[in-house]
């Protein structure tokens, strides 16, 4: 687990007996937020700006339960949604939808979805392809993928980072 | 009755307000309460709530009690197991130094073999309050090694469990082979028993205590653990050891949850008498007769844990800073030595223990919290090469 890649949307949950749970999330720019939810309902935040070493003492907040949901729902979207949002996950239950922009360095750009066994290799099945302003519902297997396309994909939350790293390959955005 | 009420109040009183303004300059709670018992004491001049400790033994014990409960509550193998190998390591070799080092001390010190059992827990075990605390207040919970800190705690809190249910047996001083074999029997019969039940029968014991009302709750789950204790008391196992195995039995139950929220006010009050009551019976002349071997220990400890703090770093690769950040946060000493004070008494040790827990105890209590706050300055002038062969990482 640790000796793998961590890719841009990997949370890291650590015990902290007597205290609660610490969550390390990435942030743009490698930079890094960390979250302790204690057992008492208080929440930190720690942020470590890019390239921080990890001991220096970063800047820090404490919420308390109520403000620190005020918070999450905020970050998700429920006030206020950007117009431009590269990526929207939604999960329900176990079921993940959500979607993803090829960029000219992706793998999967200049490729057809059965030359990428997309759905072999990753577990993850692309449900439509949004190109300028076309829609493509429940692509062919030969439908040729293009830098710029939008992809809607419905899957196992477990199985998203796979798709991320043979699809869509590293890198911001 | 009145007077006994006057007593009482105004031992929480002066306990809370000496708290108070030692919270103003970053001093952990635990050694002003014992402060507030010895000030406000026989043995000091000035007002005396309490003439005789004695008036307060039943509560001072309730508090025990309920700080071993507690700890208890909050124990769980999981906890050391998710951390794996390194991490027992990690506690090993802090507790292998400590105490190992604090027996050595002890018998050096030459007050008799069954002071030196109680003194090498007195000076090897951290606090777990003023640690995770100290965690919280200095903001490190983001840290790299606050998880190895908390791991090193819960390895002394399992060790605490298990020298305690020694302890007693050696301290009720028996004599002979066969009694002493019968004693120590008796308390790993009854480890093994509630342990058992912790690990099969909680579900059990949940069921017979669950109610939806918090009031029905609180009373069954208090009534239930100074039983228990008490049941280990008169079979010679201490109540300590007995508060906290309920504890653990308590914690795999469905209200465990709501059982820590509910404990907790009533173990910070009770603690606090306990403390109070632990300090009533210190006279300062005492502490000033054993100065020596206090700046001793003094010294003795934050050597082995700066020891202990390098060799963590050396196990998890980390640099100076975290390493400095290690040895001098869990430096802090404060209520285990004061349990294990008060077990001693109880068994009638040498009168210079509890002098020397109390003056011991004060000294790290505040050092620790002090040094652990400036471990960068610290962690500038610890060479590179102490850390990692190679230098830094």
């Amino acid at each position: 687990m640790s000796e793998r890649q961590p890719t841009d949307l990997e949370i890291s949950e650590v015990v902290l007996p007597g205290i609660g749970r610490r969550y390390t999330l990435p942030a743009a720019d490698g930079a890094r937020v960390v979250v302790v939810v204690h057992h008492s309902g208080r929440r930190d935040l720690y942020a470590f700006p890019p390239g921080a070493s990890g001991d220096e003492p970063p800047a820090s907040i404490s919420l308390t339960d109520d403000q620190a949901r005020r918070l999450g729902a905020v970050l998700g979207g429920a006030y206020f949604k950007p117009a431009v949002v590269a990526d929207v996950e939604t999960v329900i239950g176990s079921l993940l939808i959500d979607w993803v922009t090829l960029r000219t360095d992706s793998p999967g750009t200049d490729r057809s979805i059965a030359e990428l066994e997309i759905r072999r290799r990753t577990r993850m099945t692309v449900v439509a392809v949004l190109r300028d302003d076309e829609t493509i519902l429940a692509p062919e297997p030969n439908e040729r993928l293009r830098a710029g396309d939008r992809l809607v994909i419905v899957g196992r939350q477990e199985d998203l980072g796979a798709f991320l790293r043979h699809v869509v390959g590293s890198g911001d955005g | 009755m009145g007077d006994e009420l006057v007593a009482l109040g105004g031992a929480f009183l002066a306990a809370g307000i000496v708290a108070r303004l030692g919270n103003r300059i970053g001093l952990p709670t635990i050694p002003l309460f014992m402060v507030a018992g010895i000030v406000f004491g026989p043995h000091t001049p000035g007002v005396a709530f309490v003439e005789d400790p004695r008036e307060l033994a039943l509560l001072a014990s309730l508090g025990l009690v309920l700080l071993l409960f507690y700890l208890g509550l909050e124990f769980t193998l999981e906890d050391l197991i998710g951390g794996g190998r390194r991490l027992v390591a990690a506690g090993g070799i802090y507790l292998l130094l400590n105490v190992g080092g604090g027996l050595a001390f002890s018998f050096a010190v030459g007050w008799g073999t069954r002071e030196a059992l109680v003194m090498a827990g007195v000076v090897g075990i951290s606090s777990s309050a003023i640690v995770t605390k100290l965690l919280v207040e200095l903001r490190r919970l983001a840290n790299p090694e606050t998880r190895l800190i908390l791991g090193i705690v819960v390895v002394e809190d399992l060790f605490v469990a298990l020298y305690l249910a020694i302890l007693q047996p050696v301290l009720s001083g028996t004599q002979g082979v066969a009694a002493t074999l019968t004693s120590f029997g008796k308390a790993f019969a009854f480890l093994i028993i509630l342990g058992a039940i912790a690990r099969w029968g909680s579900g059990v014991v949940g069921r017979l205590l669950s109610s939806d009302d918090d009031e029905l709750l609180t009373v069954c789950f208090i009534g239930l653990a100074v039983l228990v204790a008490g049941v280990a008391e008169e079979l010679g196992v201490s109540e300590a050891i007995g508060a906290f195995m309920i504890g653990v039995v308590l914690a795999e139950s469905p209200s465990a949850e709501r059982i820590k929220r509910l404990v907790l006010p009533l173990r910070d009050a009770f603690a606090a008498v306990f403390f109070f009551a632990f300090g009533l019976s210190i006279d300062v002349g005492d502490v000033a007769s054993v100065a020596g071997p206090i700046g001793a220990a003094v010294v003795l400890s934050l050597i082995l844990n700066v020891a202990a703090g390098l060799t963590a770093a050396r196990l998890y690769r980390l640099g100076p800073q975290p390493a400095a950040n290690v040895g001098f946060t869990i430096l802090a000493r404060g209520e285990f030595s004061l349990v294990l004070a008060a077990v001693a008494a109880g068994a009638g040790l040498d009168a210079r223990l509890s002098p020397f827990v109390a003056g011991y105890v004060l000294v790290l209590a505040i050092a620790g919290p002090l040094l652990a706050s400036r471990t960068t300055s610290i962690a500038r002038r610890v060479p590179a090469r102490l850390i990692s062969p190679g230098g830094p990482p």
